[in-house]
């Protein structure tokens, strides 16, 4: 089975008295959905941002799709796999929904009428169409998280990683969610997901790894 | 010496806004290398952490020499001192506008850091005892405070949007440029927000519902800070005098 992401031998840590990860190795199979779990401040957030580049490892490596981070582009990276912050605000970025969806194809110059079409069959997935004019940061919390993962979807990358994204969800929309997961593993496209929403673990999960201040304390399949 | 590095904020705040109007007024390389020369003097006597601010400002420090670089180069005024293969480099107005310019910032630069030997706190407190109205000593302060998470959430944000897949590298200047609107909008719009948030909360715990605000501390002006105000601002009219004579 191939690999997505490699965790090899990786120390991190954001403050010197304190380390995160030490020796750390991990790898995550590309065709599963794989849920990472854990107290908060057990560094989910942390791996998730080191796998994409975000933050460099102090020690060891780290593999994405067979290829080293180090010697990637952020661009590179992001146009192979789609990352979900935990706060949707943070990758909203234009002044309407469907600016949102387009405009970074249309900058690396990819033909109008392709991007656009997959703009309106996104949006119509997604349950957006009727918010294309609307500022996206008047969206609703639930709608912002759903334009963050459809605006990434836009690249067609082969792997996505979604921080949190059950997270200040109702269970409505956490249903509307889940239902775009199982859309996305039907595509064969595996997700890396971090969640505390057992329910949601248990319908999703192909894969279960549990993390405690660095270290991984559960790992069991499915 | 030692007595100068505890001079009073307003000492400091009065001979940094000298400095930095004047290094702005000036555009003659011998006044501009006196009154940078006479930055680096006081910064010493208040014993302000030159070097390790340099090492922290660095990349803008290189910025603003790659400028003067680009300026000497591409000026086409004057007499020409380095000419290679036919093709004239530098030039000696280029060379000394340049300088000039060069000069001029560090001088900005040095004024600034002297402030740096005084707390944010102490600093408002000085403006507001120089009756600067609170609003501003206010907002001065405010600023100063969300500087650093200004900083953090651009980089962030520039990081988020290089993930939506948009390589840096390979996009020529122009949409570059677009790029930084997308980025500025954003967090702008936060900015605003958290100023706004902040003000309500403060205007909840009822400030300024009274106009004259009572302080806690005040600052006391003592003799060696008229001293050096006086060595300091007679220095500056020495220069200016000069200045118009020659
Ligand atoms: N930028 C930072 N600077 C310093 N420490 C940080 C930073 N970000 C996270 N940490 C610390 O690192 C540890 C791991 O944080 P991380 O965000 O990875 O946890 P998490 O498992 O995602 O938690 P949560 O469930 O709350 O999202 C925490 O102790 C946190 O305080
Ligand atoms: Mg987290």
């Amino acid at each position: 089975m191939s690999a997505v992401i490699q965790f090899k031998n990786i120390a991190f840590t954001y403050t010197q008295d304190m380390p995160l990860f030490s020796a750390f190795s991990l790898t995550i199979e590309q065709a599963h959905i794989t849920i990472l779990r854990g107290e908060n401040g057990s560094g989910k957030t942390t791996l998730t941002r080191l796998a994409m580049g975000m933050l460099k490892p102090l020690k060891g490596s780290i593999f994405l799709l067979g290829n080293d981070i180090a010697s990637m582009q952020l661009g590179e990276i992001g146009q192979k796999v789609g990352y979900a912050f935990q706060s949707p605000e943070k990758q909203l970025f234009a002044a309407t929904v469907y600016e949102e969806m387009t405009f970074p194809r249309l900058l690396l110059g990819h033909p109008e009428q392709e991007v656009f079409d997959r703009a309106d069959q996104l949006l119509k997935q997604f349950d957006l169409q009727a918010y294309k004019e609307m500022y996206p940061r008047l969206l609703s919390f639930g709608e912002k998280r759903r334009l963050a993962i459809a605006a990434m979807l836009m690249n067609n990358p082969s792997y996505l990683i979604l921080d949190e994204p059950t997270a200040s969800l109702d269970d409505e929309r956490v249903e509307v969610l889940s239902a775009v997961i199982e859309q996305q593993k039907k595509e064969k496209r595996g997700m890396l997901i971090v969640s505390h929403n057992e329910a949601f673990i248990r319908r999703h999960g192909d894969r279960i790894i549990t993390l405690e201040r660095g270290y991984v304390i559960d790992d069991s399949y499915r | 010496m030692t007595a100068i590095a505890k001079s009073d904020p307003r000492s400091k705040l009065l001979i940094a806004f000298g400095l930095s109007t004047l290094a702005l007024v000036f555009n003659d390389l011998l006044s501009l290398t006196a009154l940078f020369f006479m930055g680096i003097l006081l910064n010493m006597a208040m014993k302000a952490e030159l070097l390790q601010i340099a090492v922290r400002i660095r990349k803008f420090l290189f910025l603003m020499f790659g400028i003067a670089v680009i300026q000497s180069v591409f000026s086409s005024a004057g007499e020409p001192i380095l000419t290679i293969a036919g093709l004239t480099l530098i030039r000696d107005e280029g060379l000394i506008k340049a300088l000039a310019y060069l000069i001029r910032l560090s001088t900005v630069v040095v004024s600034a850091t002297i402030l740096s030997t005084s707390t944010r706190r102490e600093l408002v407190q000085g403006l507001v005892q120089l009756k600067c109205p609170y609003e501003i000593a206010f907002m001065v302060s405010v600023a100063i405070r969300f500087l650093p998470e200004l900083r953090n959430e651009l980089l962030d944000s520039m990081t988020a949007l290089q993930l939506r897949g948009i390589d840096l590298q390979v996009l020529p200047i122009r949409k570059k440029l677009k790029i930084y609107q997308y980025i500025l909008l954003p967090v702008l719009t936060n900015a605003i927000l958290n100023a706004r948030e902040l003000s309500n909360a403060m205007e909840m715990r009822a400030f300024r519902a009274f106009s004259k605000r009572t302080d806690y501390h005040t600052l006391h002006m003592h003799k060696v800070d008229y001293v050096l105000l006086t060595v300091v601002f007679g220095a500056f009219t020495l220069l200016s005098i000069g200045r118009l004579w020659v």
